[in-house]
């Protein structure tokens, strides 16, 4: 039996999981998105207002914020299109605190004063939907589809000259995206039982990429690793007292220069799984 | 703790000044009760972000209280260990903090957290671990409330505050017509100004001139000037400024540059030193539960003796003082610290959820705890009943103008 | 509103948009030019600031206190250049970005243990001369921001789009294999144009922390993402653009907040961000085409 602490740094690290990999699949299709917190607090007060105030279960409850926040995602994907790199990641910067504005106003779901009421769910739960979507994920990568959204990441035009569907992959990409960040919402809001616009905003987006691209972003357990190093780390510089924070980003820094490409990257992956397979 | 080693004797002799309290009620055979066990009792304080400073003196606060106790013989003979641990003032990293005390350090119960935010996650935790958690800061109203029996506060809910600071503030400047600024990213601020502030100004008969428009602006901005021109239009005999001291310290900033120079209201979250230096001419009404002028016994000798050791840590400014929320800590603890010897604690690791419930339950029935201020005891609501001042800061101090009780009957606090 | 208020709401408008102004020049060198998202020039901003903050509550002149802040904050650029991005240059955008935020992280930290998070305010009268209008009025420290950042736009375009380091500095930006091969040396423009952009942030936290009269570490936050907005808008390779977004964005917020609406003002100012950026993908005065940006 693991102590109410490890379960609830397990529970932190599925819930951070999932909204890194809502980065790592928008992400996949050459496409930075800074304003994925903003696809979490749409799930987690969607999520929190269908359990708490219309009483459904909380997994109907969760599919039904996916599918709304996936719409959101595809019509945030369509402007979108426009726009690449740092433009990009700014219209989504921008889409991220235009929701979080939003909630702040937002006086049914309590505004800035926040909104409670929700069910406590278990880290088996959380993990059952992670490991769910990690698994979906996984198994995304190995099918055709994932050769195509490669393809729009590293050559868009050359993927469109042959016969690629490059709109349909961005956009699906947004959509998909959206639907896992909100996910992610609506477990954060049922662990926490306590949701407030500041919450899901800028330094949240933030942390989900920085899970991505520490943990790898080259594959779709890499979320998982950089997921679990984030929630760990802070938790063991503790004995550095008021240098905690400093410590925390010499560290970021010190991780990125020795691997540019993440702790996990293919190479990394396959000789861990081989071992794995001939043991 | 080094800072600590070279104030032992000046300690040693205002231990039993202050924790007078601590020690009165216990006789000769409890005395050694305890010997050889340890009381674990634990601590969340944001020492990074934000509130780091807060943290930081609440920090040394404990240090020299855990020193004080454990010099004058412990708790009935059993040595006090006080476990901080910094929150960073992030929700997230509270809860993680309240688990790892409760789970893995098997605290009897734990001080904080701080801000009201971090409250409103940490305290169902707190009811589904089994553990007392009570805040030094909190004041958004109805927390505690909502969490019981496991959450307490030694605060005085803001509702209740500003009941008594608005007919003074009425009273002493002449106030008919006020406009209200708020901070609308703290959960805190954002409720006093939009809900609290304009609903008690409206019973006493005040006009909030922007009713239809109240003001806000966010935390961590650095411009205020728009919001404050639009203040000034309205014209209003006082401002009402809804937001913690630092952001409050923007708007004062920028009052004072275009020119008007009003009486202010506010709540809790003004009283700081900080905010007196924005500027001294133009008075701060707001209240408190201690601030670090305070006249009674035992106030004088916890700023004289905790001033010195703030002063030397190094990584807070050279002229801080005590804070509201290091004298509520100090209680908070010192209350468990009573309740270890006086609710037949064992401290035995089999009795562990046993001895938490005492704790509680000593909690909730507390009576003339010897607070800083006066008597210290807790409502249903799991908020303090304790004496409060309505404090006026002008030209660099606090001066308190006058006292009440929190609760409807002031013998509650020993009035 | 009255024509007086609306004349005072205009002028904090534009203050407002010349501190915009100010950051987002610090921004558009590296993050503009270069492409490089570098989100440590609000902490580079903010500790700048508390030199210049530390020196004027001294006692130095603010020509001192000026250059101090503008020397921390290029020091620590070169700092950030050396260790955060250059070993990275060949990755894609976000590596740097997170090195960079690593950076911002260590600095934030290092000012609360300076400094203290309460803010540090500057004492009394000191810098408050205020130039009366007829029925409005403007702070002398106002007037200075205004101005500094006219100057510094000014200064900055003829830099880029007249001299050899200018010129070096758009080849770099266009193709750094191509530079090469006309003999720029890319690391050492890349060097330089951190050290401006550390010039230009320490400039703009003097100027403004003076201006606002209290600092703390984290004023650079929230600032440094409408900066950032600012320098978006204004099309991130023309330096005028800035002039021009800055005010924009400084009047709409200001607008927004005199017509009632202080608790939309953001969902206000990012929405028309990305209204810009859809309707103009270049920003107000062109410039690079965005769908042309560097590969994430």
């Amino acid at each position: 039996m693991i102590s109410t602490y490890h379960a609830a740094l397990l529970a932190d690290s599925g819930i951070l999981m999932l909204g890194a990999l809502s980065v790592y699949i928008i992400l996949a299709t050459g496409q930075l998105s800074l304003g994925n917190a903003g696809f979490m607090g749409i799930g987690a007060y969607l999520a929190s207002y269908l359990t708490v105030e219309a009483g459904l279960p909380l997994t109907l409850a969760l599919v039904l914020s996916a599918l709304a926040a996936g719409m959101v995602g595809i019509v945030i994907g369509f402007p979108a299109l426009r726009l690449r790199g740092i433009y990009l990641a700014m219209a989504t910067l921008g889409f991220g605190e235009m929701v979080r504005s939003f909630f702040l106003n937002f006086e049914p779901m309590g505004g800035a004063g926040g909104f409670s009421g929700m069910v406590h769910v278990s880290v088996g739960y959380i993990w059952l939907w992670a490991g769910g979507i990690l698994v979906l994920v996984t198994l995304l990568e190995r099918s055709r589809l994932w050769l195509e959204i490669r393809a729009t990441h590293d050559d868009e035009t050359a993927a469109s000259l042959v016969g690629l569907n490059t709109t349909a992959t961005k956009i699906g990409a947004f959509g998909f995206g959206a639907a896992v960040a909100a996910v992610a919402g609506g477990l954060f809001a049922h662990h926490h039982v306590y949701i407030e616009p500041a919450n899901f905003g800028f330094d949240r987006s933030i942390e989900l990429v920085l899970a991505v691209i520490l943990g790898g972003s080259t594959v779709a357990p890499g979320a998982l690793v950089g997921a679990v190093l984030l929630v760990l780390l802070p938790e063991t510089l503790r004995f550095l007292a008021d240098w905690r924070l400093a410590a925390f980003g010499t560290l970021l820094v010190l991780v990125l220069l020795v691997r540019r490409q993440g702790i996990l990257d293919r190479g990394l992956f396959r000789a861990l799984t081989f071992r794995r397979q001939a043991s | 703790m080094a800072i600590l080693n070279g104030r032992v004797e000046k300690i040693a002799l205002c231990a039993s000044l202050v924790l007078g309290l601590a020690v009165a009620s216990s006789n000769e055979a409890e005395a050694q009760a305890l010997a050889g066990r340890e009381i674990a009792i634990g601590a969340i304080v944001p020492s990074s972000g934000h509130f780091a400073e807060w943290g930081r003196t609440n920090t040394v606060t404990l240090k020299m209280l855990e020193k004080q106790i454990n010099d004058a013989g412990g708790v009935n003979g059993a040595k006090l260990r006080i476990t901080i641990m910094d929150d960073a003032a992030r929700p997230a990293q509270s809860t993680n903090a309240l688990r790892k005390l409760a789970g893995d350090d098997k605290v009897l119960a734990v001080a904080g957290p701080l801000t009201s935010s971090a409250c409103e996650v940490v305290f169902p935790v707190a009811n589904q671990i089994g553990i007392v958690s009570t805040s030094q800061a909190s004041s958004k109203p109805g927390v505690a409330k909502a969490n019981r029996p496991w959450a307490f506060r030694n605060t005085v809910d803001e509702q209740i505050l500003a009941q008594t600071t608005v007919p003074y503030f009425k009273q002493t400047f002449g106030i008919k017509t006020v406009a209200i600024i708020y901070d609308a990213k703290d959960a805190t601020a954002a409720t006093v100004g939009t809900k609290i502030m304009p609903a008690i100004l409206t019973a006493n008969g005040i006009e909030v001139l922007n009713a239809s428009d109240l003001l806000s602006f966010n935390t961590g901005d650095l411009d205020v000037s728009a919001q404050v021109t639009k203040l000034r239009s309205y014209n209003p005999d006082g401002v009402v400024v809804s937001a913690d001291y630092s952001q409050a310290v923007t708007v004062i900033r920028e009052m004072k540059r275009q020119g008007l120079v009003k009486p202010i209201v506010g709540a809790t979250q003004l009283i700081s030193s900080a905010i007196l230096k924005a500027a001294p001419e133009m008075p701060i009404i707001a209240p408190a539960t201690f601030y670090a002028g305070m006249e009674t016994e035992a106030a004088k000798t916890f700023v004289s003796t905790l001033t010195p050791l703030l002063r030397k840590e190094s990584n807070l400014p050279a002229e801080i003082e005590p804070s509201m929320y290091d004298a509520n800590i100090y209680e908070i603890v010192s209350m468990y610290v009573d309740a270890a010897k006086n609710a037949g604690i064992t401290a035995k690791p089999e009795d562990l959820e046993a001895d938490r419930v005492k704790i509680r339950d000593y909690m909730a029935q507390l009576k003339n705890f010897k607070g800083l201020g006066g008597p210290v005891s807790f409502n249903a609501d799991g908020d303090a009943v304790k004496l409060f001042y309505i404090v006026e800061g002008k030209n660099g101090v606090w001066t308190d103008k006058l006292h009440k009780c929190s609760d409807p009957n002031p013998a509650a606090c020993g009035l | 509103m009255s024509g007086t208020l609306l004349l005072q709401q205009a002028i904090n408008g534009l203050t407002l948009g010349a501190v915009y102004t100010l950051i987002a020049l610090s921004f558009s060198l590296v993050m503009g030019i270069l492409g490089i998202l570098n989100l440590a020039i609000a902490e580079l901003f903010m500790i700048g600031g508390y030199v210049g903050f530390t020196l004027i509550i001294a006692g130095a002149p603010l020509p001192v206190a000026l250059l101090a802040g503008m020397l921390a904050a290029a020091a620590l650029s070169l700092v950030i250049e050396k260790i955060g991005y250059e070993p990275l240059r060949n990755a894609p955008l976000i590596t740097p970005m997170l090195s960079t935020l690593g950076f911002s992280i260590i600095l934030q930290n290092l000012a609360t243990n300076l400094w203290g998070s309460d803010p540090l305010q500057l004492p009394g009268d000191m810098l408050a001369t205020r130039i009366a209008l007829g029925e409005v009025s403007i702070g002398a420290m106002q007037l200075l921001v205004i101005g500094a950042a006219i100057v510094m736009v000014a200064a900055l375009a003829f830099v880029i789009r007249y001299t050899t380091l200018g010129r070096a500095l758009r080849a770099v930006a266009e193709n750094r294999d191509v530079a090469r091969l006309l003999g720029v040396r890319a690391d050492r423009i890349l060097l330089i144009a951190f050290l401006l952009s550390g010039l230009l942030a320490g400039a703009a936290g003097v100027l403004i922390s003076l201006h606002y009269a209290a600092i703390t570490p984290y004023i650079g936050v929230e600032t440094g993402l409408k900066a950032i907005a600012v320098m978006v808008v204004g099309g991130v390779t023309r330096t005028w653009g800035a002039l021009l977004a800055g005010p924009l964005i400084g009047l709409a917020e200001v607008a927004t907040v005199a017509y009632g609406g202080s608790q939309i003002r953001d969902f206000v100012v990012y929405g028309l961000m990305i209204l810009i950026l859809l309707v103009r993908p270049q920003g107000l005065l062109g410039g690079a085409r965005s769908d042309q940006g560097p590969r994430v």
